[in-house]
């Protein structure tokens, strides 16, 4: 089997702060896994806020360089290359950001972005088959083309939008999808539609997706593979079901424990 | 026993009005709603996405911008003096109101916290004047607070995108919260968080709402965080109050069609049972299903709902819902 994405010990640190307190963060510490290629499969990551998951996103997706190990796409190594490969890397691995808000240009018309996408990584040729694309990507998130054209992103709601950021994903037919706390955003009917939707993607078109979340009985629901970090390191790697089940670690099992259930009502008005 | 509500919201109507290269369009994204919140109250939102919570948010906080109008009703505080609201309040009015009385958690608001300065001067920006006292009382009450909400004195040297998400939005929280304000309205503050420390900002939150006794109008889709926190629970579909309640009875007795596929679409770790979204496409706001908006995709619809809009019926204490299949007396 030959390795779609491998990661070998990948690190990132950062300095932080004025020239008076600067000091250093080991955002990212030794993080090693693969995504091999004929096994399509969704990979959660989950964790602690400020544990180094966009971090890490970040560096698959080339927009940050690694201060350690390797990280390799295909066997290319992810990031340096010159324009044309990388927009041949783009094609292949697509963003959904944490929060659509900050995906989107204020000033640019929602629209302009699928159409963008489309000439540039889905191969449309002329406008209408730009049209035709993004259309069918958004139909596949619950939208149409009429439906956003002309709005700007201040006009959508979270929810649409974030929506609208998976459509864009989705033009380039790409092999792997990041998505970081793509769901996060939106109505719990919804969620379970995007998160069956991106199982849809993997067992029908044979993609990928990393799928950055808080929400451990999504990651349950959907993801075949899930690693939990804290503090910049993996501390727990397995198979979703079974660590979720029977966490081992220590963080792990505080984890799962946090989870707040809708079954139970109250449970924080008593302190 | 009735106390006055600190937040009385009456008949509230607010319409985005915009035209696109002539064609015009009207979005009632806040259309004929009422409802109190009490003193002491945590009262929280859910609701379909881009069903308008957040626009009714914006109109409660007065914050009625174009294309966004004022239509009709209105969002009447207890600390406002009588027959004023925040809309049309004078700028040195909403001044003295603003962090002091209300405070508002904007969605996304983690995004706008200034990226050219460093976090100490942001919270110095907001809320010195409030708080009042030497720098050094500033800045420690300043890292007391935010080590109630689990971040390091550090962040305080941060900028902005030197931060995680969830920092960010905590960073959010704690400017919201710092001036131990009367009324809270938070939308979507903790999306961004793990469930470790989203349980800690939470729990900080309530007991900072029981210290002062203001209330909280508690937006999230997080139906986990509504059991957990809330009193009182509004349900959003399209524009419309659909079902509100004590949290406990809309949990446990769901009345509303939409509201009973909202608590149900939950998945659970243990649980492998296949979840599906709702079917159909949700509704256009610009043109919105005739008589009860969520016929199209009601199980239960008959003739009367594609025709006759449900109003909001009392069906038990506290507990009201607006749908024709079920019986109440008109509220
Ligand atoms: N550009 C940067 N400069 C300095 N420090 C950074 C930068 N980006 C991230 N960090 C730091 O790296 C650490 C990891 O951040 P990251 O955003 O990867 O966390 P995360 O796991 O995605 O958190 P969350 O769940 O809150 O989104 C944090 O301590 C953060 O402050
Ligand atoms: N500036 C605007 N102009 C026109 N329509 C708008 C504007 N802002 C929002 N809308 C529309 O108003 C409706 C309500 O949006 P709102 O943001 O209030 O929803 P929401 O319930 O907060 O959604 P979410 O859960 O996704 O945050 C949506 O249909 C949205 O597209
Ligand atoms: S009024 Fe009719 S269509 Fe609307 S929720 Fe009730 S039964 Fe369904
Ligand atoms: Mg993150
Ligand atoms: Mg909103």
């Amino acid at each position: 089997m030959t390795a779609l994405l491998t990661l070998n010990n990948v690190s990132k640190s950062f300095t932080r702060g004025g020239i008076l307190s600067r000091h250093r963060i080991e955002a990212v510490k030794n993080v090693s896994f693969t995504i091999e290629n004929n096994r399509p499969e969704i990979f959660a990551i989950i964790g602690e806020s400020g544990s180094g998951k966009t971090t890490l996103a970040r560096m698959i997706l080339g927009m940050q360089e690694v201060s350690g190990g390797s990280l390799t796409l295909e066997g290319n190594r992810v990031g340096g290359r010159t324009r044309k490969e990388r927009l041949a890397f783009m094609a292949k691995v697509q963003p959904i950001f944490q929060n659509p808000f900050e995906a989107f240009n204020p000033l640019k018309k929602i629209d302009y972005y699928l159409l963008l996408t489309a000439m540039r990584f889905g191969g449309a040729v002329d406008i209408a088959e730009a049209e035709a694309a993004a259309d069918v990507a958004l139909r596949q998130v619950g939208l149409s083309l009429s439906e956003i054209r002309g709005r700007f992103p201040h006009e959508m709601s979270g929810g649409q939008l974030q929506r609208v950021a998976i459509a864009r994903a989705l033009v380039s037919k790409p092999r792997l999808i990041i998505a970081d706390e793509p769901v996060s955003m939106v109505d719990a009917s919804l969620r379970m539609a995007i998160v069956n939707l991106f199982g849809e993607l993997r067992d029908k078109l044979g993609l990928s997706i990393i799928y950055i979340t808080h929400d451990l009985a999504t990651a349950y629901y959907i993801a075949d593979r899930l690693i939990i970090m804290q503090k910049g390191e993996v501390v727990e790697a397995g198979a979703a079901r079974e660590v979720l089940s029977d966490p081992q670690h220590p963080y792990s099992r505080q984890l799962r424990d946090a989870v707040l259930s809708p079954q139970v009502t109250g449970s924080l008005s008593i302190q | 026993m009735t106390t006055q509500p600190i937040l009385r919201v009456d008949h509230l109507k607010a319409h985005f009005r915009s035209s696109y290269f002539g064609v015009y369009r009207e979005v009632p994204a806040v259309d004929d709603i009422s409802f109190d919140v009490a003193p002491n109250e945590i009262f929280g939102l859910a609701g379909e996405s881009s069903s308008g919570k957040t626009t009714l948010m914006k109109t409660i906080a007065g914050l009625i911008t174009p294309p966004l109008e004022l239509i009709g009703g209105k969002a009447q505080f207890s600390f406002m003096p009588p027959e004023t609201n925040l809309y049309g309040a004078d700028p040195a009015q909403l001044a003295r109101i603003r962090w002091s009385k209300l405070s508002y958690i904007m969605q996304g608001s983690m995004n706008v916290l200034n990226p050219l300065r460093q976090i100490r001067s942001i919270f110095r920006d907001f809320a010195a004047v409030h708080i009042g006292g030497s720098n050094s009382d500033f800045e420690t009450k300043t890292v007391n607070h935010l080590s109630r909400l689990r971040l390091d004195p550090s962040v305080l040297d941060a900028y902005p995108h030197e931060l995680s998400g969830g920092m960010r939005q905590r960073v959010t929280i704690a400017l919201a919260t710092i001036c131990r304000p009367d009324f809270i309205i938070a939308d979507e503050p903790t999306t961004a968080l793990d469930v470790i420390v989203q349980k800690e900002v939470l729990g900080m939150i309530r007991s900072i709402q029981r210290e002062m006794g203001s209330s909280v109008l508690f937006v999230t889709h997080d139906m986990g965080v509504h059991a957990a926190l809330t009193d009182k629970l509004g349900i959003m579909y399209a524009g419309c109050l659909v079902e509100a309640g004590r949290t406990a009875d809309i949990f446990n007795a769901p009345q509303h069609p939409y509201t009973r596929h909202l608590i149900h679409s939950l998945p659970r770790i243990g649980d492998t049972v296949q979840r599906t979204g709702l079917t159909g496409t949700p509704p256009n706001l610009a043109n919105p299903p005739s008589g009860c908006r969520f016929h199209p995709r009601c199980p239960l619809a008959s003739d009367i709902c594609r025709t006759e809009r449900p109003m909001m019926r009392q069906i038990a204490t506290e507990h009201r819902v607006a749908c024709h299949a079920v019986a109440g007396d008109d509220a």
